[in-house]
């Protein structure tokens, strides 16, 4: 067989996480990226900025602050115990969240611009024909904003599949809760299974090469669009 | 329609100052660029927040600093017909026209969608994408979509400025005689003398950030006449021409005037430059102009240097402009008969 099964496990377990992370970034960065875009408060500036650290930011950095909070004295560690759930750190979960933040510019970024390039004028159209603000918002700013939650989800898909600093430090490599493709790639390097880390690392090439031919294909197309409207 | 406005807004060193109640069915408001008109309009959508003042349409107070009243724009019932079109490009035509009419409370639903449909000659594209549309079906869909919010006011940000000739003066009759049918007073905002009179009986001037003047749409036209390029336009309705030579004889009330340019319309539309008519004191002994009209006088005016006259030409009106000197040197007075004396070319047929 092409992959073993632990590498189709630990494949599995990264599409899981990827679609997790891009759902919950869709819920939480939307209202994010709609404030930055429409905003003109003086904390504009330092949201972006932090919304934009983790690209810049080592993932080992982040991973390590990450952890301290999700850890047992940690915030978000009290948080959960509090509520009588176990420690976040190396489970899925903790992944997940993780993930959330690391991934969070590749969500929050091409939203921003999305909105920011549709401009008032529309909303306000829609403010003169009788619509609220959430309605306007709902039926006019998110439709138009398509093209730009298209590029948001599949950037954060394809960014959540290639992690690999930030999940080590918080999932450590744990089959089947936070072995993912990435770690199991190191995991056959370091065993010098070069073979199998070959293969797996086939998968991911394929992957983001065909994600990124996607965007190259289907964004001037959509550009077009825009432009003749 | 009442409206009563007592506005103010800066904006850096420009500062608009609106005091103004005016009543009227199609009422204008006319500037050139940068002299606040699109701003003001803005302002009575609720798109934009005056710095201080006031706004009460037929009663109803819809800002106020001193009441601390502003009403959101989606709960004026003021609907807007922009420069551009503004259309919204994820929905077809028929969802364009809807969006107002679904908002729109059932009690204040006056207005029936097919027949403005109909009357809008948009039957044939409810189906289609914005993206097919041309220049003027678009304005169409927008006014469609505006009237079908059945608004209290419709205002139109120079809704025609994005059009070429025939596409403007294919859509002035929908703007008129559906706002006319529909029984909704409109605010027309354009830069357009002819525009003015054609869409308007009221009109507010402006200039630099101040209202300079509220008359008739028609005295507007005839104050403007020294300082419009093309003077004072006379506007000419004209039946089926019959040709003649090289020419064509289109009857105009009792009399006829010779064109150059060919019509198929049973009425067609004629500007004609009040730059562009001779007087004459007696009948000239030969003349290459091919119209040569026997006018009576039936009153002067003045617009800057210039004097406009206005003739009664077997119960047609034209004005024609002259300076002083030549109303003296002519003897011009009220009740003076004249010539007046215009090529065939001067006319200019305007589409539709």
């Amino acid at each position: 067989m092409f992959l073993s099964e632990s590498d189709s496990q630990s494949l599995w377990l990264t599409i899981r996480l990827a679609f997790a992370v891009t759902a919950i970034l869709l819920f939480v960065g939307t209202p994010i990226a709609w404030w930055l875009a429409r905003t003109r408060s003086r904390f504009k500036g330092p949201l972006g900025a932090v919304v934009a650290l983790p690209l810049v930011l080592p993932p080992s950095v982040l991973g390590f602050y990450l952890l301290l909070a999700m850890g047992p004295q940690g915030p978000v560690g009290h948080l959960t115990r509090t509520f009588g759930m176990s420690a976040l750190p190396f489970t899925f979960w903790g992944l997940v969240v993780a993930s959330v933040f690391y991934s969070l510019p590749f969500m929050v970024q091409p939203l921003q611009n999305a909105f920011e390039s549709i401009g008032d004028h529309p909303l306000e159209v829609a403010a003169t024909l009788g619509a609220s603000r959430l309605d306007a918002f709902f039926t006019v700013a998110l439709p138009l904003a398509r093209p730009g939650f298209l590029t948001a989800s599949i950037m954060t898909f394809a960014h959540t599949v290639g992690e690999f600093g930030v999940v080590l430090m918080i999932g450590g490599n744990i089959p089947g809760v936070s072995r993912v493709a990435s770690v199991q790639i190191y995991d056959h390097v370091e065993a010098l299974e070069y073979g199998q880390a070959h293969h797996m690392a086939a998968v991911l090439l394929a992957f983001s090469f065909l994600v990124l031919l996607a965007l190259s294909v289907w964004r001037p197309t959509t550009l077009k669009t825009a432009r003749r409207d | 329609m009442e409206l009563s406005l007592a506005v103010e807004k800066r904006f850096g060193t420009f500062t608009l100052a609106a005091d103004v109640t005016v009543r009227g069915e199609q009422v204008g408001i006319f500037g050139v660029s940068g002299s606040g008109k699109s701003t003001l309009v803005s302002m009575l959508a609720g798109l934009v927040d005056p710095d201080c003042g006031e706004i009460v349409l037929n009663g109803e107070c819809l800002f106020s600093t001193q009441r601390r009243i502003n009403v959101r724009p989606e709960k004026r019932r003021i609907a807007m017909v922009f420069q551009q079109h503004s259309l919204f490009s994820h929905l077809n035509v028929m969802d364009n026209l809807l969006y107002g009419f679904k908002r729109c409370r059932p009690e204040h639903r006056r207005i029936d969608v097919d027949e403005l449909i109909r009357v809008l000659n948009l039957a044939q594209f409810l189906d289609r994408d914005m993206r097919h549309l041309s220049g003027g079906e678009k304005q169409r869909v927008a006014l469609g979509r505006a009237l079908l919010a059945n608004p209290r006011l419709l205002l139109m940000d120079e809704p025609l400025s994005a059009l070429d000739d025939s596409l403007r003066f294919q859509i002035i009759p929908y703007l008129k005689s559906v706002s006319e049918q529909f029984h909704i007073p409109y605010l027309f905002i354009s830069h357009s003398l002819v525009e003015m009179r054609l869409m308007t009986d009221t009109v507010l001037a402006f200039a630099h950030g101040r209202m300079v003047e509220q008359t008739s749409s028609e005295q507007l036209a005839r104050n403007r006449m020294d300082t419009s390029p093309v003077g004072y336009i006379n506007l000419l309705r004209l039946g089926l021409p019959v040709s003649v030579a090289d020419l064509y004889a289109y009857p105009w009330g009792d009399s006829q005037l010779l064109i150059s340019a060919a019509s198929d319309r049973p009425e067609s539309m004629v500007e004609l430059s009040s730059k562009d008519i001779i007087l004459f004191k007696q009948h000239p002994e030969a003349i290459s102009a091919r119209n040569l009209l026997r006018c009576n006088v039936r009153s002067l005016f003045t617009s800057g240097r210039k004097v406009g006259i206005e003739l009664d030409c077997a119960g047609n009106t034209l004005i024609a402009e002259v300076v002083q000197d030549a109303v003296n040197e002519l003897g011009i007075t009220p009740g003076t008969t004249v010539y007046a004396a215009v090529k065939a070319s001067a006319f200019r047929m305007l589409p539709g």
